[in-house]
Parts: C-alpha cells; sequence; structure tokens
C-alpha cells in the first residue's frame, strides 16, 4: 500500500515537472505565439497609431505625465445597512487612506422602490446602502467634505436621477454650491437592460433620464462626471475582451448621440463622460485592452462626433477588478488574483481603480478584507515602481500586436452593432442580451471541461474550508425591519402638503415632454423629503410605465 | 425511456444576478433533465406556488444577494402549510458558515459559485429520484 502510494506521487511528480503549458491563447481565445517580434507591430506608425502619453490618439495613456501628475484614486465600493452604517464604513476607509469614495445601493435603490415597500423589507441593505429618501443621503455623507473629497455613485438606474437630486438638495442645504461637487454617477441606465434590473428602467425612460443629468452637470456642475459606459458589469456577464471593448463604446456612443439630439454641443459634454472597466485575469490581454479602446474612442470621438476638444477624445476610465474572476473556494487566493488585475490596470493607465475583497464571492467585504484591497493599490502605488513611467508596456512586440488584435476584433463587432442601427436597437432586438447569455455558457463550458484552469477550483482542489479567513459581514437580524420602519416615520413627520405640492410640480414636469429636464423639479421633491419610490414612481407613470416597478403599490392621488 | 428528472429554478426576491442561474439552466437542460425557469423577482409565494402547479421534483434557488438564510426559511415554511415536500437546492453567493445553517432549516444541498456541474447535476438527480421514490 505504502509502495503504491509512493509509485503514484512519483508518476504525479514527473507529470508535474513536464508538464507543457495547455492553453496558448488568451483569456478570450486569441492565439499566441511563443515570441513576438518587430515584424508582428511591422504596420505600426508611431505617430498616427500610438504617439506618446497625452498625444492623440492617446492608445499610450490620456496624460503625458500620468501618475506623476495625480496617482490614480483609490476607491473602495462600499455600501450595506442604513446611511449611518455606510457612512461609518466610509470614515473607516478615509482612515485607511483612500483617496476618494464609491458608493452603491442596495436593489430596492436599483429598483426605485423604498424600504417599506412589502417587497423590500427582507432585501433592505443587503448589497448596497438602504436610501429612501434626502434624510439617509444626509446621514450618508454626514461629517465628510463632499466639497473636497470625490464622490462615484455606483448606481445606473432611474436611481440615478434621483441620487443626483438628493446629493444636489443634501449639498445645498449645508450651503456647498453644486459647481464644487467633484465626482462620478454611472448613469448608464441602458446596460440595466442586461443586470437584471430591466424592468425597473425602461430603455427609453432611462435614457431620457441620463441625458437630463448630462444637460443638468453640463450648466450646473462643471466638476462633475456624468456617466461611466459600465463596460464591466457586460464583462462581468460573461463577454470577452474585444467584446467588452465593442459593446462598452458603442453604449458610450449612444449616449452622446442622444445627447446631441437634445441640442448640446459634443464639446460641451464628453470632455465629463468616463468609462467603468474590467480587468480580468490575463494580465497582456487587459492592458492591450484598454489600450486599444482609448485608440478607438479618439478616433471614434473625432470623426463620427466631430469632437475637437482634446478632453473630449479622451477614454478616461475607472477600473474594478474583476469579481467574476474570484472564487469561493481557498478564498485567499482571491486577493493574488486582484493584486496582478490592479496591477495590470495601473499598467494600462486607469484613472481609478476599486480592488475587489478577496470576500467578494462570499459576501460583503469586513474591514478586514477591504484593508487588504486598499493595501493592495498602495503597495502597486507605492512599492513596485509601476506608476512611475507612463505606458511601460508601450513598444512591446507582444503588447503591440495583442491592441491591434483586439481593437481589430473589436471594430467588427462595433460595426456589426451598427448595422443594426446602433447599440439602443440592438438592445431593444434581444441581440444584446443573446450575445451576454452564449458567452456565458462559452465560459462555463470551458471551465467544466478543464480548458481553463482555475486555481482551488477545477484543479489543486482540497476540502472545503468550514471558516472564511478574516470572518463575514453579517447583517444584523432586523435590519430590514428597522429601514423600513424609518421610512414610516419619515412619511409621517414630514409636511404633506409641501410633498404633494412638490410631486404634483414634478408630474407635470414630465408631462412636458422628453426635452423638459426633470432634475430642478426632483431637487424641489428631494427637499421635500419626498422619497425615492415617490418621486420615481411620480415620472414613471407620467410615461406611462407603473407607478411600482413590482407592481404591488397603487399610485397616490396626486 | 428513462425519466427525466424535473426541476424548477428561480431566482427569489429583488437580486438582479442571473448569469449564474441561466447557465445552470442550460447545463441541466443539456444533461437531460426538464427545467422550468421562472426568472428574476420572484417572489416566495410565487415560487411555492409554481413548484406545485408544475410538478416538479426539485426546487433550486439562485441567490447572490446576501437573503439567502431569511428567503429559504420563508419557502421552505410556505411549502410545509401547502404541504409541499419536494427537495430544495440553494446554489450562488454566500459564506461557507451559512452551509450548515441552510441544511439545518433543511435545504438539501448548497452549490456555492465555483461547483463543478458534474457535482450539482449528480445531487440533483439523486433528489429527483428520492422524490420520485416517495410519491
Amino acid at each position: 500500500m505504502a509502495s503504491n502510494q509512493r509509485s503514484e506521487q512519483g508518476d504525479e511528480l514527473l507529470r508535474a515537472y513536464f508538464e507543457k503549458l495547455e492553453r496558448p491563447s488568451t483569456w478570450s481565445g486569441l492565439p499566441t505565439k511563443p515570441f513576438y517580434s518587430p515584424a508582428d507591430a511591422s504596420d505600426l506608425d508611431y505617430r498616427r497609431d500610438l504617439n506618446d502619453p497625452g498625444e492623440f490618439p492617446y492608445a499610450r495613456g490620456v496624460h503625458a505625465d500620468m501618475y506623476r501628475g495625480r496617482l490614480w484614486t483609490r476607491r473602495e465600493v462600499c455600501g450595506f445597512g442604513s446611511a449611518r452604517d455606510t457612512n461609518q464604513r466610509l470614515r473607516f476607509q478615509i482612515s485607511q487612506g483612500v483617496s476618494g469614495l464609491s458608493i452603491i445601493d442596495d436593489n430596492n435603490g436599483s429598483l426605485t422602490i423604498d424600504a417599506d415597500h412589502p417587497m423590500a423589507t427582507l432585501e433592505a441593505g443587503l448589497q448596497g446602502v438602504s436610501v429612501s429618501s434626502l434624510r439617509d443621503m444626509e446621514d450618508l455623507f454626514e461629517g465628510i467634505p463632499i466639497d473636497k473629497v470625490s464622490v462615484s455613485f455606483d448606481i445606473s438606474g432611474l436611481d440615478c436621477i434621483a441620487w443626483m437630486a438628493m446629493y444636489v438638495a443634501a449639498a445645498e442645504k449645508r450651503g456647498i454650491d453644486p459647481a464644487a461637487l467633484r465626482g462620478t454617477v454611472q448613469n448608464d441606465t441602458l446596460h440595466f437592460q442586461f443586470c437584471g434590473y430591466g424592468n425597473s428602467c425602461p430603455v427609453d425612460l432611462g435614457l431620457k433620464s441620463s441625458v437630463d443629468i448630462i444637460e443638468f452637470c453640463a450648466r450646473r456642475m462643471p466638476r462633475w462626471y456624468t456617466g461611466n459606459a459600465n463596460l464591466y458589469d457586460m464583462r462581468e456577464n460573461g463577454l470577452d475582451a474585444p467584446q467588452e471593448v465593442a459593446f462598452g463604446l458603442s453604449l458610450a456612443s449612444a449616449y452622446i448621440g442622444k445627447a446631441i439630439d437634445r441640442g448640446l454641443n459634443v464639446d460641451d459634454i464628453a470632455p465629463r463622460r468616463a468609462f467603468y472597466c474590467s480587468c480580468h485575469i490575463d494580465f497582456f490581454e487587459e492592458i492591450a485592452k484598454l489600450r486599444s479602446a482609448r485608440r478607438i474612442w479618439a478616433r471614434l470621438m473625432r470623426d463620427r462626433f466631430g469632437a475637437k476638444d482634446p478632453r473630449s477624445l479622451q477614454f478616461r476610465f475607472g477600473v474594478h477588478t474583476a469579481g467574476v474572476s474570484l472564487y469561493p473556494s481557498q478564498p485567499l487566493n482571491n486577493a493574488i488574483r486582484v493584486a496582478y488585475e490592479a496591477l495590470a490596470a495601473v499598467l494600462a493607465g486607469a484613472q481609478s481603480i476599486h480592488t475587489c475583497s478577496y470576500d467578494e464571492p462570499i459576501g460583503l467585504p469586513t474591514e478586514t478584507s477591504q484593508t487588504l484591497a486598499i493595501r493592495t493599490q498602495q503597495i502597486i502605488a507605492y512599492e513596485t515602481g509601476a506608476a512611475g513611467v507612463a505606458d511601460p508596456l508601450g513598444g512591446s512586440w507582444y503588447i503591440e500586436s495583442l491592441t491591434n488584435q483586439i481593437e481589430g476584433k473589436a471594430q467588427e463587432i462595433m460595426a456589426e452593432i451598427e448595422l443594426q442601427g446602433g447599440m439602443v436597437a440592438a438592445i431593444k432586438s434581444g441581440w444584446v442580451l443573446r450575445e451576454i447569455e452564449s458567452a456565458a455558457l462559452r465560459r462555463q463550458n470551458e471551465i467544466e471541461n478543464g480548458e481553463k484552469i482555475v486555481v482551488g477550483t477545477n484543479a489543486f482542489q482540497t476540502e472545503r474550508e468550514t471558516q472564511t479567513p478574516g470572518g463575514i459581514h453579517e447583517s444584523p437580524a432586523g435590519q430590514g425591519e428597522a429601514l423600513a420602519a424609518s421610512v414610516r416615520e419619515l412619511r409621517r413627520g414630514r409636511d404633506q402638503g409641501q410633498v404633494a405640492e412638490a410631486l404634483q410640480r414634478l408630474h407635470a414636469q414630465a408631462l412636458g415632454g422628453e426635452r423638459v429636464n426633470l432634475l430642478p423639479a426632483l431637487i424641489e421633491a428631494a427637499r421635500a423629503y419626498a422619497t425615492l419610490g415617490e418621486m420615481m414612481g411620480t415620472v414613471r407613470i407620467a410615461y406611462g410605465q407603473p407607478y411600482d416597478p413590482m407592481g404591488v403599490l397603487a399610485p397616490p392621488r396626486l | 425511456m428513462t425519466h427525466k428528472p424535473k426541476i424548477l429554478l428561480a431566482k427569489v426576491g429583488l437580486d438582479g444576478h442571473d448569469r449564474g442561474v441561466k447557465v445552470v439552466a442550460k447545463l441541466l437542460h443539456t444533461a437531460g433533465m426538464e427545467v422550468v425557469y421562472l426568472g428574476i423577482h420572484q417572489t416566495s409565494e410565487a415560487i411555492v406556488e409554481a413548484a406545485i402547479q408544475e410538478d416538479v421534483e426539485v426546487v433550486g434557488l439562485s441567490s447572490l444577494g446576501g437573503a439567502h438564510l431569511r428567503y429559504a426559511e420563508k419557502i421552505l415554511g410556505l411549502m410545509r402549510e401547502r404541504g409541499l415536500d419536494v427537495p430544495v437546492v440553494l446554489g450562488g453567493t454566500l459564506p461557507v458558515e451559512d452551509i450548515p445553517r441552510l441544511e439545518a432549516i433543511g435545504i438539501r444541498a448548497v452549490f456555492p459559485a465555483g461547483t463543478p456541474a458534474a457535482e450539482f447535476e449528480d445531487k440533483i438527480r439523486q433528489l429527483a429520484a428520492s422524490s420520485r421514490e416517495r410519491v
């Protein structure tokens, strides 16, 4: 028996010793060669196709001095429990050295229903912070200098416009001019169609609200980024790297086109648009992907939209390391994956990075896991030397060849989308969702049949852990009930006449047609402590949609 | 002809992460099962009602929003009230610490993200067979 075991182990060792690389292609399936030479990048013209960082077509980065001018924003998406709970964690993050804040709301918020909605109680504060009114917004930022810190709302449905209204109202109550506010609202309502929240955010109404935000900020909030095309969520849903670029840039073009239709000038809006990208596990492919996106975007903005302002041509992006590349088994492995992904983001010239916590595929992050995520960014920034030089991999024959390949593939897909009438049409026809679903199945099959190795999951498995290292985030029992009670209490305590008047005005404005910007009326309603559900329900009925996206509540009499 | 196991899949509550459950639905279908997928935003009541109407042998819940314990408790309670004795399994994003808790309240198998398809297919087949035997 013992000698049998020894000989088996010996065979295994021999196999391991002679093991060859099984999959000589990228994560997305692009074939790779054993090595690259000048011939692989021979058709590149330096000035035309690459140029110095900070110069058109920005393939090498949007700033000449890159991180010597300003380090990337180090932020960690945050949101759980009540606004006060999240406020505490935000302050903790600040104490640990983040340089920006990023907030996500719960499922109720994404669907624009309040915490006291009959379907909301079990969910309140679970997947993000529970915010039902201006009062929660005030609590969320209490003691945080919002005139100085950059705040990102990781929010994309009809809740975006309501959050903007509540944020502006909260700032004004504190005597802060909205023009001083610095930050980003994700505002990619279109991508909600394939992220499981489509019903709450119909395509046309979503687009209208997105453009309202773009227009309002162009006039009143010059420091605010009015939207990120959310490439990340689409990639998380299964797309590969060229698809991520193609779908993302097509989405971004849809908003620019719609804003121009509203009468806005491209150079008045495009400098405040940005992108929210994934950085997945294939190191070089991700760097090449982001470089190719910069080049395509610059040319597209110049040639298709006639943009002249250099800032309109620049593909600025935040990175969220790929949650879907992380697995619950052997959780600490995830910290290693995240570090490589974040390093790739830095080498690719990201403007802002969220590093996932190692417990991302397990639950909400704990202080311990989130601190490690922050430290990961700090080690890259201060210890590795990776941030010192812009586009340090530029000129690598492999990277340049891969950048060209991804660019070519992405452009083919974008042409296919244009043939269908653009991204909005491709979403409405169901084509985008079908592409995403078939990609997801393909990805899963690659793992099931062992074509892709995931360490600790389909290889090198160990017995399942019984405890998560560092502990887990537990939501207190009764959290949802308490959050619901707090909204009911708010409803009792406010000036009902003022609320009704503000909602009537909002309703009238919403009936005024697509070009009537709803933000001013929403800010008024928010100030009167109308709730998220009331505000967006009022807008929804004016647009022929159900007041309650869940179909439970009847509309109040206006 | 061999019997096709019949499973109901649903996302309970408001969580919209449906990549996983849709892939699972396709994998189970390819493995020769009859799959009824209810979609996202299902109430506990609707799931139990559909399980009765569709006469399924297994109920599979997908949860990535952190509400797995609360919904599992609610659904199992409703099933008891309606006299429906069908094994319920659950998959998604959850801490390993919750697996014994889910099993203690009556969830028959828990499949965290990353569980190999062969493993959950086998388990579901087994549970479906035991479900048929009891009838």
